[in-house]
C-alpha cells in the first residue's frame, strides 16, 4: 500500500504515488537548477510540464494514479537531465532511501517542562528527570544537593531553570515531556491519570478529615 | 579541455540542429512533438528536453513566434511558425550549411589523394569559412 500525493503540472492536476513523487520532484529540480541561468527559465519550464501532463494522460490510459511506471515512460520521451546536458540525477532505489530517511518524523522528542504533578518545591528536579528519562526524580535531586553543597551554584541554576522552563500544564504538554506523541489516546489516558489522582487526593482528604474527627471527638473524652 | 568524442558530436548536432528544426518548421506552424517525430525520421535524434529550451531561444530573438491552440486531448498546445527574421535566419544557415558541405567533401576526398597538394585544402577552407 501507498501514500498518494495530488501535484499539478502546468496547472493540470494528478494523483500520484509517493516513491513516484519525490522522483519527479528531483527531476524537475534538477532540471529548473540546469535553466536557472536562462532568461525564460519559467517559460522553458512550464512547456516543460505541461507537455509532461499531456504524456502522463496518453500513458496512465484511464489509469488514476501516477506510478514509477509512467515516470519512466514520460522521462523516456522527455530525456534524462543528463541527456540535455544537466546534471545527472541519482539513481531510483537509493535516491527513495534517502528521501525516506529525510522523511521520517521525529515525534518522539521529548520538550522540557517543569512537573507540576510530582514537585517538591518547583518540579524542576522531575521536569528534568521525565526529559532525561529518568523514572525516580530523587538522583536528580540528590545531584542539585550535591551541586548546592558542592559548587554552590546549585540554587541558581534551579532558580535559573524555574524561571526560564515552562510548566507542564495541559495534557499535550506533559506528554511531551515525557516524550509520548500528543496522540487523541495518549491525551484521553493523561486526563484519566489526573481524574484518578484527583480521586486518590479526594479519597486522602476524606481519610484525613474522618481522622481529625476521630481525633478530635476522642480528645473530648 | 580534452577532445572527447562525445563532446565533439555533440557539438556537430547542436550546430545542425537550428537548421533542422527551422527547415522542418518551414512555412508551416508545427507542434514540438511533431518536429520531435520529424526530427527522428530524419534519424536526428534528440530528446524533448533538448527541444524546448531551443524553441524557446528562438522565439525570444523574434526568429519563431507562437500560438495557443486548444487540444480536445489534454491541455492547449503552442504552435510554432516562422517569423519573416526567421526566414532570413534560415536563408543564412542554409548558405553556411552549403558551403560547410561541399568543404568538408572537398577534405575528405582530398585525403584519399597522396599527391594532393596542401594549398588546395587551405584555399578551400579560406574561401568558405
Amino acid at each position: 500500500m501507498n501514500k498518494t500525493f495530488n501535484i499539478n503540472l502546468g496547472g493540470y492536476p494528478f494523483s500520484i504515488d509517493e516513491d513516484a513523487y519525490n522522483y519527479i520532484q528531483e527531476y524537475l529540480h534538477t532540471i529548473r537548477n540546469h535553466f536557472s541561468t536562462s532568461e525564460s527559465c519559467d517559460e522553458i519550464l512550464l512547456d516543460i510540464e505541461v507537455r509532461m501532463a499531456e504524456l502522463f494522460q496518453e500513458h496512465l490510459k484511464g489509469r488514476m494514479i501516477i506510478s514509477m511506471k509512467e515516470i519512466d515512460e514520460v522521462i523516456a520521451v522527455m530525456g534524462k537531465p543528463e541527456d540535455f546536458g544537466a546534471e545527472a540525477m541519482g539513481e531510483h532505489k537509493s535516491y527513495y532511501s534517502k528521501r525516506q530517511r529525510k522523511a521520517i518524523p521525529i515525534n518522539t522528542g521529548k520538550r522540557l517542562f517543569r512537573d507540576p504533578d510530582d514537585k517538591k518545591l518547583a518540579g524542576v528536579c522531575s521536569g528534568i528527570s521525565a526529559y532525561l528519562g529518568i523514572h525516580d526524580p530523587v538522583w536528580v535531586r540528590l545531584f542539585f544537593l550535591a551541586l548546592i553543597f558542592g559548587a554552590g551554584v546549585g540554587p541558581i541554576m534551579y532558580l535559573a531553570i524555574w524561571f526560564m522552563v515552562p510548566e507542564a500544564v495541559t495534557a499535550s504538554d506533559k506528554l511531551s515531556m515525557r516524550g509520548e506523541p500528543s496522540t487523541v489516546e495518549n491525551i484521553a489516558k493523561v486526563v484519566e491519570e489526573e481524574i484518578s489522582g484527583l480521586g486518590d487526593k479526594i479519597n486522602k482528604w476524606t481519610k484525613d478529615f474522618s481522622k481529625k474527627k476521630k481525633s478530635k471527638s476522642k480528645g473530648y473524652y | 579541455m580534452e577532445v572527447k568524442i562525445e563532446n565533439s558530436k555533440a557539438q556537430m548536432r547542436k550546430g545542425v540542429l537550428e537548421l533542422c528544426v527551422l527547415s522542418i518548421i518551414g512555412n508551416e506552424e508545427a507542434y514540438p512533438s511533431d518536429i520531435i517525430n520529424k526530427l527522428k525520421s530524419s534519424k536526428l535524434i534528440v530528446v524533448e528536453g533538448t527541444l524546448y529550451p531551443l524553441l524557446n531561444r528562438l522565439k525570444d530573438s523574434a526568429l519563431l513566434e507562437y500560438q495557443w491552440k486548444e487540444s480536445k486531448v489534454g491541455p492547449p498546445r503552442k504552435y510554432y511558425k516562422m517569423t519573416s527574421m526567421g526566414q532570413d535566419f534560415l536563408e543564412g544557415l542554409r548558405e553556411t550549411w552549403n558551403e560547410l558541405n561541399t568543404a568538408v567533401s572537398a577534405a575528405q576526398s582530398l585525403e584519399s589523394v597522396a599527391t594532393g597538394t596542401n594549398l588546395d585544402v587551405i584555399d578551400v577552407i579560406k574561401v568558405n569559412v
